[in-house]
Order: structure tokens, then sequence, then C-alpha cells
């Protein structure tokens, strides 16, 4: 539907209509093509779906998301996780710099010892109050020990109270990065 | 006794016609607005898991809003707040009464004529109906003791006062032309040929007076692009204080009045219940040719294409609801005003002036 | 008297002065690691380079003496240059571990290298490994890595504690801070060399990962340790409970006076905060009978508290009623509480509790009196001039002619005599912030405020008058003594704005010239710390 380029401006200006745009009915039929066609030719592959043809065409745009998912940019900022170390234990020193950066101030770390002295500090709880958390990523980008990703792709963390929202230390050592495929791919889900 | 039974079948019938046709466009509403806007629309509505493309939705809209809050806000004349949409919908309902949905039927020596009522000024009655409807929205407006409300009530009697003058002029050509008020009769006069072929439809005799009527038709159903008196989302119309089951009724009312106005365009315009070439004892082609049918096959056929014309202009009313956007207050009365009354006037004028050309 | 020009200033300075000296009586601030003011200078960092005109090369600040005509510039891009390189050096050997480092935030490392920096890391060699966070006393902690070894804790040792625990063993990049052989880090001044660390090469081992420093507030405010009133800020952290478990006064840095404690303070004043957040604190009115002890409201405890003064009065008189003061009160409280006896007759007054012994003393700043405001009881007169000790109290509890006895903070219960007479008492009131022996008996208990959560002065030994300002909110329904007071006071006709803070002041200056204003308000001190404390947005 491409219209020639000073279409707006002479809409602009109603001397500058033709006497059958003024009178607006071709303009109203064209519309009701437009959208006409669309009806016609979505309810043309819903019944040939029906049917079981035509099947690599979509007559909607919806995406059914619990059912269907899209695979996820790698850019998307999800669920955090905490990185370990390969011990297991977690690779964050509890600098604080996440929980300063913080613009919802949804991090809560309290500090303790480490028993080595080149590592010297560690959390001694690392919570994350999901219900103010904001996923801006700042705390991400922060980080100098690349101990907190947001990376695992999960979205689906929703809780039934306030107390479930905030997720502590083990919760978030036990989140696994996601492979990143097939970008925008619609997918099923059993 | 028998007459009795008649008239409530007649009635149950037409009611049931209807109702259905306002239930199944709820639906439609939304699976029709879904695939021109490339979506899926409602579908999750389930009764072991059947889903049946979405069609148990009304049900379920039916039971949310009979289940909801009924809420009268502190200020609104309780009484009045409650009527309001029940004179909506009654006299939405009413209007029915007149369109016919097919010729007159004849079963066990008794013919019975598929019209609740045949008055012979049936088209007057349709719009004393539609104006004594507007009651129900300025009270509704008016008891909500809400003053937006209160606005959208005023804009909504001020767009059905224009739009009705309109709708009126337009019929006056009609009514010159086939020469009656009465819509039976007026269905009857479009089965006659036009030139030997042509259907002898309303719109064919009344091209102008189609595109008005219908134009103002739209406007009377209060929906986009008319839309001003709701305006849910932006300027506040005269529904805002209902919940519950009365929002519903106001629901079913717009919807009731997209059905019948969908019903006169078809009567005045379309042929109501006339199917091509279709006369009272079988198929008479032009050029002859007559394939005969029984009557009662014939009678379904009639109420049939009455009701597949129906659809179809509902499918129109909801294809431009979904299309245009709403006006603005000031054009649409200037569309009222300034361009549809004096179009419809100069209608009635050639119209005349044609009639007498052609019958001196 | 030289006149030189600094930046295009014109300065004139003392024989003998510094060019750093001159600078900052300009205002103009020179980056230094190892000068101090408080200690001799040693010229190790090399910070401090400025650009001197007709001088061959760049020589340092703080040990260049002005000269007359000195023309010196301390931005331009020599300069900028060398400092630039001075941090490259320095940072050669850095462990860069700031995210665990306390001192981050406010160590000159960073903030120098923020303004500085080269940014572009030419480092390719290994960097030497050395001891990390390990004790060197009871509240030092050091890391040989972060040590810059600008000299400053070595120079401390020998000038200011003169105990010469640290030295710098080693040559070349293998020196290093380290302890005399068999000693520790524990003299009574120990805390100082913490504070002037430019680095995070000594740290506290009681704050260590309690809270970063940035989230912290500060106050100005007195050290009530002992009668020598050093200034101290007070670091408080409201920002980030859960950091600290909830502990709000974090830590105490001295805050500087020429007069009173210049640069520093003892440990024993610096780690004697621990009792505003403690466990023992009182938070609640408490009214206690021989059966039980109830919970009450402050206006419940107040109303009781009237009752029992007026009861006493109508059958007894005045002299029925006794108070014991504390000499830990602020000359506010003890004012107020004055004046309201004074109005109701009462003058069995006294705050030398008979149990308290002088405590350790030295020829710098601990003083033997561990109390804040003695000299401010004594100038107000509050006490029994005839008698040496508060100890006649307990022979008119013993005669009967004392029945209501009111105790501030003391804890009489330590005392003797007091031990076997409290019984005797018809009602004992117990105003203090934390729990003792004298609360556990006492009928009525009124939590108050600590130093650190209300406005005052104490009084220090020399009779000056210092100023404390308020950190935290007091904890639970805790209340200042003299707002107690005045809230018992208008059931004796006496009207609030009496005990108004500014309505006291302006009386105790008008009352007692050793109270003057001069004292009060010092001069707007340069805070100790150039840091972003108590800078966070909230």
């Amino acid at each position: 539907m491409s219209r020639p380029k000073d279409a707006m401006n002479r809409l602009r200006d109603p001397e500058a209509l033709s006497f059958w745009q003024r009178t607006y009915v071709p303009e109203i039929l064209r519309g009701l093509k437009l959208t006409a066609a669309h009806f016609f030719r979505n309810l043309l592959i819903h019944i040939f779906h029906l049917a079981g043809l035509w099947k690599d065409r979509r007559g909607a745009e919806t995406v059914q998301y619990p059912e269907e998912v899209r695979g996820y940019s790698p850019r998307l900022r999800s669920l955090h996780r905490l990185t370990k170390r390969d011990d297991g234990s977690p690779r964050c020193v509890a600098c604080m710099m996440c929980e300063t950066i913080c613009p919802a101030r949804c991090i809560y770390i309290v500090a303790t010892e480490h028993p080595d002295p080149n590592i010297e500090k560690r959390p001694a709880s690392f919570d994350i109050d999901l219900g103010k958390c904001v996923f801006c990523g700042f705390c991400v980008e922060v980080c100098p020990e690349d101990a907190i990703r947001m990376d695992t792709h999960i979205l689906n963390f929703a809780a039934y109270s306030r107390q479930e929202m905030v997720w502590d230390i083990n919760r978030l050592l036990s989140n696994e990065p996601q492979r990143v495929e097939g970008i925008g791919e619609i997918r099923k889900v059993k | 006794m028998l007459e009795w039974a008649v008239a409530a079948g007649k009635v149950a019938f037409s009611l049931f016609v209807l109702l259905n046709f306002v239930m199944v466009l709820t639906w439609a509403e939304r699976k029709q607005s879904a695939l021109m806007q490339d979506r899926i629309g409602a579908n999750r509505a389930s009764i072991l898991g059947f889903t049946l493309l979405g069609l148990f939705h009304p049900i379920a809209d039916a039971i949310k809003m009979v289940t909801k809050e009924d809420f009268v806000p502190q200020g609104a004349s309780r009484a009045l707040h409650t009527l309001a949409p029940f004179i909506a919908l009654f006299f939405a309902l009413i209007s029915f009464a007149v369109i016919p949905l097919g010729d007159e039927l004849a079963v066990g020596g008794c013919t019975i004529s598929l019209q609740v009522i045949d008055l012979n000024v049936g088209i007057l009655y349709v719009f004393a109906a539609m104006s004594l409807g507007v009651y129900g929205f300025v009270l509704a407006g008016w008891a909500s003791g809400n003053n937006f409300s209160l606005l959208g009530a005023l804009r909504a009697s001020s767009q059905m006062i224009s739009y009705e003058i309109t709708i009126g002029a337009t019929v006056v050509g009609l009514i010159m032309v086939f020469g009656t008020a009465s819509l039976q009769t007026l269905v009857r006069r479009q089965g006659d040929l036009l030139l030997g072929f042509l259907p002898g439809w309303g719109v064919f005799y009344q091209p102008l007076g189609f595109l008005l009527f219908t134009t103002a038709a739209m406007a009377e159903t209060k929906r986009a692009p008319f839309d001003l008196p709701e305006g849910e989302s932006e300027i506040i119309g005269y529904f805002t204080e209902y919940s519950g089951i009365k929002f519903g009724m106001f629901l079913m009312t717009d919807f009731t009045e997209t059905v019948v106005m969908a019903g006169l365009v078809v009567t005045l315009f379309f042929g109501g219940w006339q199917f091509p070439y279709l006369q009272p004892d079988g198929f008479h082609f032009p050029g002859a040719a007559v394939v005969s049918i029984s009557p009662l096959a014939v009678s379904i056929a009639q109420v049939m294409t009455f009701l597949v014309k129906l659809a179809v202009f509902c499918w129109l009313f909801l294809l431009v609801r979904w299309t245009f956007p709403r006006f603005r207050y000031d054009q649409l009365m200037r569309l009222g005003w300034q361009m549809m009354l004096p179009l419809s006037i100069l209608n009635v004028l050639v119209t005349g002036a044609l009639l007498l050309l052609l019958h001196r | 008297m030289p006149t030189l020009t600094i930046d295009g200033q014109q300065v004139t300075v003392s024989k003998g002065a510094t060019i750093m000296q001159a600078a900052e009586a300009l205002g103009i601030y020179i980056p230094r690691y190892c000068y101090h003011p408080g200690l001799r200078v040693a010229g190790s960092c090399r910070m401090c380079l400025v650009e001197i005109e007709k001088a061959p090369k760049l020589d340092i600040a703080c040990y260049r003496q002005a000269a007359e005509g000195m023309v010196v510039h301390t931005t331009t891009e020599p300069v900028k240059l060398a400092r630039q390189s001075i941090l490259e050096f320095l940072l050669s050997n850095h462990p860069l571990d700031c995210p665990v480092c306390d001192q981050s935030g406010e160590c000159d490392l960073q903030n120098f290298y923020m303004e500085f920096g080269l940014y572009q890391s030419r480092f390719l060699e290994n960097k030497i490994k050395r001891r990390k966070a390990f004790p060197i006393g009871r509240h030092v902690m050091l890391d040989n890595e972060r040590c810059i070894l600008c000299s400053r804790c070595v120079r401390f040792c020998e000038e200011v504690s003169r105990s010469h625990e640290l030295g710098i063993v080693n040559r070349g990049d293998r020196s290093e801070i380290a302890l005399r052989e068999g000693s520790q880090l524990d003299n009574e001044y120990s805390g100082n060399v913490i504070d002037i660390c430019p680095v995070g090469a000594l740290t506290e081992r009681e704050f260590r990962f309690q809270c970063r420093v940035w989230y912290l507030n500060r106050a100005a405010s007195v050290c009530p340790g002992c009668s020598r009133g050093c200034n101290i800020e007070l670091h408080y952290n409201v920002n980030r409970p859960h950091q600290s478990g909830g502990k709000r006064v974090l830590r105490l840095k001295p805050r500087f006076n020429a007069e009173v404690n210049k640069w520093w303070m003892c440990d024993e004043g610096r780690y004697g905060f621990e009792f505003i957040d403690a466990p023992s604190r009182l938070q609640d009115f408490e009214i206690r009978t021989a059966q039980r002890t109830v919970v009450a409201s402050r206006e419940q405890a107040v109303q009781t508290l009237s009752d029992w003064i007026g009861d006493s009065i109508d059958r007894h008189g005045s002299q029925s009623l006794g108070i014991f003061l504390s000499p830990k009160l602020s000359n506010e409280d003890l004012y107020g509480i004055g004046k309201f006896a004074r109005h109701v007759g009462i003058d069995c007054l006294d705050f030398r509790n008979p149990s308290e012994r002088p405590g350790y003393q030295d020829d710098f700043l601990i003083q033997a009196d561990k109390n804040p405001n003695t000299r401010g009881c004594l100038e107000l007169g509050l006490y029994r001039r005839s008698e040496d000790s508060g100890g006649w109290m307990a022979g008119e509890i013993q005669r009967g002619k004392v029945r209501v006895l009111i105790v501030f903070l003391q804890d009489l219960a330590l005392a003797p005599e007091f031990q076997q007479v409290l019984g005797r008492l018809e009602r004992l009131v117990f105003v203090g912030s934390n729990r003792n022996g004298t609360a556990e008996i006492a009928s009525l208990v009124v939590p108050s405020a600590t130093y650190a959560e209300k406005d005052g002065s104490f009084t220090n030994f020399e009779g000056r008058a210092q100023r404390f300002e308020r950190a935290v909110v007091p904890l639970g329904s805790a209340v200042a003594e003299a707002d107690l007071v005045a809230s018992v006071a208008v059931s004796f006709g006496m009207q609030r704005e009496e005990f108004e803070r500014e309505r006291l002041l302006s009386d105790l200056r008008r009352e007692y010239p050793f109270f003057d204003q001069e004292a009060l308000n010092p001069p707007e001190l340069e805070w100790v710390y150039q840091t972003p404390i108590g800078q966070e947005r909230l």
C-alpha cells in the first residue's frame, strides 16, 4: 500500500485533495479492501490448516505463549544466576558493586571471611528480591568478577508470596545458563 | 387460542434468531477483528478440553458478567441507574419485531406470516423504538452521578438525533419508490424484476439512499468510527459507572442494534428474504425458465436467505468498526448535518422528480 | 617571612614552612601519600612533585622550603605526567583487589588514579606475591601486597606512640612492612595507623567486611571515653542495615582539633562505641512491682514518675527526693535536670559514684577519669561540696530522709554503701541507656538516648565545652534525659519551652562563662577523610 510521497502533505491541506478524495468514499473503500483482504487471507489459511494443508504459512502472528516459545536472543536479560568457581563455590566476593549500582535496591548481600586469604571475602548471604528487580542488568555490567549473569532465559519465576520472590544464594547458584539457539524461531513446548 | 400460540411462537422465534445473532456476534467480533489484524483471537475458554474456535467465550463472558459485583456509585440515582440498561435493551429488542424473516408460511391449512407483526407503518415503528432507546443512554449518563458520564450521554443523544434525521429522510425516498411503509409489503415489492433481469432491490432504486442509510445506521449503533458516546478508554462514555450484568446489557444493546440495523438495511435495500428469481412457487429465471419447488422449501429458503444477508451485513458492520478510527466530534456533526442531511434531502427531491417523469 | 606564588596566587608564610604548607594555606591540595602533617617528612612517595620555576627538575612540595620569590606550579603537564608515572610505579605490584578491600571508597590510590591515572596498563611482568590479610595486632590487619611503603605507620609508631613496633624490612621491590621481632602492634593508639594508611594495607579488624564505606554517613561528635573529649567522627550505616547485621554505629574516627587531640585518638575510645547498639540497650519503659514487670508507654511512665515525685513531695516534702546524676550526661541534660530540681526544691543531688576508681592514664591523650563530662557536673555545681564522694546520699537513704531516688545511668548497685540501702527506698527510678544492676531492681526504668542519638555537649577536663551532634535516631522508645525531665516538669507548673535545646543553650551561656560559644562551635574543620562518606544518594 505505497502512497505517493506527497500524500501526507496533501492530507494536511484539504484544498489539495481531489474531489473524490474529499468525499472520502474511495479512500474508505480502499481501507475496507485492505482489512477485508487480511480477513479472507487469514480465514483461508486457517481453513486449510484445519484440512492439514499449508502448515508452513501462519494465519496469525500470535505466538501461543505457554505452548509455543520463541528462541530468545543472547542479549535477553532473564533470571539472574551466580557463577561458580571450579570447586562449586560462588565467584562472588561480596564487593557490593551490584548492590550499590542497583537502582531498585533489590540486592542484599552480607559479606564474611573466606578462609583463603587470596580470596578474602565471600558472601554469607546473597538475596535478590525479584519482586523489586527491574531487570536493568546493571549488576551484570558492574560485576568485577563476572559472578552474576542474567543468561538463564528463565522468565517464569512468578510466586504466590513476596517471600518466595526473594531468591537466596543457593537458588541463584543452582540456575544454569541457557544455550542460545534459533533466535526468534517459534518452538512448540510439550 | 391458536392465534395466541402462533403469536407467541413468532415472538419466540424472532427473539431466538435475534439473541443468537447477538451472542454469536460477540464471538464474531473478537474472531473477525483478530483475523483482520493477523491475530488468533479468543480461543482459551474450553469445556472438557474442547475450545470450539472460542465459541464458549460468550458463555464465559455471560457467567463473568452475571457473577461480577453490581456496582452503583455513591451519589447515583439507584433506581434510574438500574432502569437505564433495561430501557436501552428493551427498545433495541422490540425494534426487531417488524422485520420480516420470510414470506407467509402455509402449514396445515393455516397461513403464518414469518414476522412478529406486520404494521402498515412498520418503518415508523422502528424509528420510534430507536428514539425511545435514547432515553436509556441519557438516563444511564444522568443517573450515574458522574459528569463525564453525563457528557457521554449528551454526546449519545445529540449524535443519535442527528443521524435519525438522515435515516428518516433517506427512507422517504424508498417509501416513495415502493409506495408503502409496511416492511413486509416493501420486501414483497422488491421481488419484482427491474429492467427484466435485475432483482428489484431497493439498492438499485436508491443507491445514494443506501449509502447514506448504511452510514447513518452505523452511527445509530454507536460503534467505531461513531463511538463517541462510549469512547471506552479515552473520552469516557455514559456507561463508565456500570459494571457486571448491567454493563453487559449495554454491550448487548450495541450488538442488538447492530443486528437490527443490519436487518433493516437488508429489508429496505437488499430485498429482505427475497432470493433472486425465487417466487412462491419456484424459480422464475429471466427468459421464462421455471423450476418449481415446494412451498415449504421456498419458505425455508427465504428464511435462510434473510439470515445469510443479515450475516453478511453484520460482517460488513464489524469490518467497518475494526477498520476506521473514531471521528472527532465536530467532524461527526459536520458529516451529519452538512453532508448527509443535504444529500438525503437531495435524494428525496431527485427521486420525486424522477418518479414524476417516469409516471407521467 | 618569604612570599611565594603558587598557581598564580601569592602567599606569605613563616620562615621554614614548606611549599606543601604554603599551598595548604591557599587551599590548594597537592596529592600526597607519605606526607602527613602530624608526622616528620619522609619524602618517599614522590607524589607531591611540583614544578618550581628556575629549578632544574621537579621537586617534592612536602620537603622543599618556601623561599622568597619562588614561583610554583602544581597543575602543569610535567606535574601531571609525574603523578601519572608515580601512580604507575606504585601500582606495579599492587594487587588491585579493590572488590574485597575495605579501604576502597576512601583509598587515595583509587582517588588519585581516577584523576591522574594512566588507564592503559603497560605492565606485562608478574606481580610480586606477598603475605595478605593477617592480623598484626588486636585491631589491625596487614596486607603487604597493597602497601605502597609510604612509611606513615612506621613513623607513627616512632614519633607519636613511641612504641617502635613497625619497620620496613628487606630491600628494593622486596621491601615490606614488618613487626619488630616478637612484638605485636597493640599499643594504646594502634588504631591510628589504620586512619593514616592511605591505601588498604592496614585495615580495621573490627570493621572488617561490616559495611562498604560509601554506605556510611557521618556525624561530628566527641568521644565519651574519658575526660579528654577527643573530637571524633561517628560513622554509621542506616542505608543498608542488613550488611552490618543491624548495627548502626560502625566505627569512630578522630576529627582534627589542634588543641585537644590533633589527628589522633586512643583505641579505648575508638572501640568504646559498642554499647550504642549492644543487646543490653534498654528499649522500653518498664514499671516493676514486687510481682511482675510490665512494659509501659511513654505517657504512662511519665505520669507514674510525676505521680511519685508529687506524692513524695506532698507527704514528706521535697527533701524526700534524691537525684543521682552521671558525668556521662551532656551539659544540656544536666542543666535541664538541675533546673527542674531547683524548681521543685530538690537539693539532694550528686554525681560521684563512690565505686568508681581512676583508670589508666598516660601523658598523651588518655585521662584517668573515664567520664566525658565530670568537669561539666562540677561547673554546674550539681553535687554536695562538703562531701568528697556521692556516698553521703546512702546515709540520707539509711536515715529514711530520701525516699524516692532517681538514678541516671550510674550503677549504684556496685557501690557497697548503696547496696545495703537501696532496698529501703520507696521508689527507685533508673534512667539509662543500657541495662545494669540498678536497672534490675528499679521500680521504674526509663530508656535513654546515647550520645550518638542526641545533640549535646561535653565539657572536658580543661573546661572546654565541645558540642556533639546526633547521628542516629534513639533506639526503641529511648528519650533524651532533658526531654524526659521536660515531660515531667510540665506536671509541676513548668513550661515545656524551658527545656528546649536552644533555650537550655542560651541559659547555659548566660549563667556559665566557661560555656562560651566559640568552644561549642569550633571553626569548620577539615574532615580527616577526603572520602565520599555520606554522599550516597538515598
